[in-house]
């Protein structure tokens, strides 16, 4: 692949190593009610720099959602091993909603520091700034069953960025956004990750949203879940995320991962 | 969100406030239709469409009940009912939500007690009643216990039900975010079964007056239902209608009041 060549970024985090190694990574649910086995992921093996960005991309129902949950210690592995280096615990945005009804906006942002004990006022400061990135001040305190779908997940995007966690694992946090939002929140996103230096695995159907974002693209096969390329995404940055779609290499990437979307999966 | 006085009309305002206003006058009009039970009774009864004997006229009724509120008697039946129940609920619902959350949460404690609260939860709670008289004496105690029971099982299955429906997706936030056991029980396990719990207090609340009246039949010298009892014994029907009406405007009440906690605690799970 031509991209691989090009790799340009001099990032300021990235000589540290690895801080995500997951190796041979396979998965498989059993419903014992039909005596069914689902493989979900199938020996996948990838690693992610420190304060790398990486998107997956794969067809419907392939295991992205299910790496990720492994990634975050929600699932157990059934064999290989998942590796994380960091200080602190992933912070993750679900792909489903998942804001607690009976707390208002702010209660939700603030939740992961509320079970910490961090001080009132702290928290209140840092729930500000979180409502301001977000865009949600005027509905702080209104109670989810008042806010649309987009809005609730930018709760949870809020919320996962709160206690500013090492790593991010993000399932198609932007999924449910219109495009004007979803292309303020990825520069924002953007923004947050070049000042903190954020590890970032994140989740999307869009090919356009990964090359957008990502140092790296891992495609995903159709289940069960393979690996079927590891592309660097050459654009410097700062990116400008209007701008690159000027680049032609950024449509020859979307086509080749688009080509690697459309090829049968090897059974 | 202030500007939205400014951009819609008065019309639009008025229709888009119009289902809460309905919502309220709904609310005050379900505090009054008991009331035309009463009327369509004090009728029938002037009209001798009901026999007098058994069904004295309301109008009669509360003439017996002002010379039993003057003469305080009524409030120290009322008083020693209320006390009763009042203990005996809180000793059934503390423990009874307790266990339901510490069930919902852990498997292995549901599977291991379970069994023991399904074997007992059949048992019809004023069968046992001569055998708590029996273990705790005719005095208060006996009241207490047997009521605790009964609100014990109904706030047990519906804790725990609330929490066994509590989606896994706020599970995984709550450990995503560092919850620790006991924050999951307190911050996530508890509010979302909040309400199931408030269906079972007020399914407990009406159990509790059943078995109280019932207690009280048996082994008491005070309550509403000690006196229903003796003006039975004394063929004073005015007076047994006097304690019906008390005991179940208590019922009504108590209802009346969960249903406000309610709604003030779990405005969140309307839709
Ligand atoms: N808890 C579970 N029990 C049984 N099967 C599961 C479970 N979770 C996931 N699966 C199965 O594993 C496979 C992968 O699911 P996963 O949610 O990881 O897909 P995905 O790539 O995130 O899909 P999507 O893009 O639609 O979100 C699916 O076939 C799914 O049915
Ligand atoms: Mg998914």
């Amino acid at each position: 692949m031509q991209a691989v060549q090009e790799k340009v970024r001099p990032s300021p985090a990235k000589t540290a190593g690895a801080a995500i190694e997951v190796s041979h990574l396979t998965k498989a649910f059993y419903d014992s009610q039909d005596d069914r086995v689902t493989v979900a992921v199938s020996d996948v093996s990838f690693e992610v720099e420190r304060g790398e960005f990486v998107c997956i991309v794969g067809p419907s129902g392939c295991g992205k959602t299910t790496v990720l949950r492994i990634l975050a210690g929600l699932e157990d592995e059934l064999s290989g091993s998942v590796k994380l280096h960091s200080s602190t615990p992933p912070a993750m945005v679900f792909q489903e909603a998942s804001v607690l009804p009976w707390l208002t906006v702010s209660q939700n942002i603030a939740f992961p520091l509320s079970l910490k004990g961090v001080p009132r006022a702290q928290q209140e400061t840092r729930v500000r700034e979180m409502l301001t990135l977000t865009g949600l001040t005027d509905f702080a305190n209104a109670l989810p069953h008042q806010l649309s779908g987009g809005m609730k997940q930018r709760v949870s995007v809020a919320r996962a960025l709160v206690d500013d966690r090492d790593i991010l694992l993000m399932d198609e946090p932007f999924g449910a956004l219109d495009e004007q939002t979803r292309l303020v929140l990825q520069q924002e996103l953007l923004r947050i990750w070049e000042t903190t230096g954020k590890t970032v695995v994140f989740i999307t159907h869009s090919v356009d949203e990964a090359l957008t974002l990502a140092d790296r693209v891992l495609v995903m096969s159709p289940r069960p879940g393979r690996l079927v390329a590891d592309m660097r995404v050459p654009f410097e940055r700062p990116r400008d995320v209007v701008e690159m779609r000027r680049d032609k290499r950024f449509w020859d990437m979307t086509y080749e991962v688009w080509r690697l979307l459309a090829s049968p999966a090897e059974a | 969100m202030s500007t939205a006085t400014t951009i819609l009309t008065e019309d639009e305002l008025r229709r888009l406030k119009a289902p809460a206003r309905r919502e309220k006058l709904f609310r005050f009009a379900s505090y009054f239709s008991p009331l035309l039970l009463l009327l369509i009774w004090e009728l029938s009864s002037q009209f001798n469409l009901i026999d007098r004997r058994f069904f004295p006229a309301p109008s009669a009724i509360a003439e017996t009940a002002w010379r039993m509120i003057v003469s305080l008697e009524l409030f120290e039946h009322m008083g020693a009912t209320l006390r009763r129940v009042g203990i005996g609920y809180m000793m059934g619902a503390i423990p009874g939500i307790t266990l339901g959350l510490i069930l919902g949460l852990s498997q292995p404690a549901r599977r291991i007690l379970g069994p023991i609260f399904s074997a007992l939860y059949p048992v019809p709670k004023i069968a046992i009643l001569p055998l708590i008289l029996l273990i705790f004496g005719v005095g208060d105690a006996s009241k207490f216990v047997v009521i605790a029971i009964g609100v014990f099982f109904l706030m047990f299955y519906n804790t725990m039900g609330g929490v066994l429906q509590t989606p896994q997706i706020y599970m995984d936030v709550a450990k995503n975010a560092g919850a620790s056991r006991f924050q999951t029980f307190t911050r996530i396990a508890f509010p979302a079964a909040l309400p199931s719990i408030f269906t079972g207090l007020k399914l407990a609340a009406g159990s509790s007056y059943i078995i109280i009246a019932a207690a009280e039949f048996l082994g008491a010298r005070s309550g509403v239902g000690f006196f229903i009892w003796a003006s039975w014994q004394t063929f004073a029907v005015s007076r047994m209608f006097v304690g019906i009406v008390v005991i179940s405007v208590m019922g009504y009440l108590t209802i009346l009041a969960l249903e406000a906690l309610e709604r003030h605690f779990v405005a969140w799970a309307k839709n």
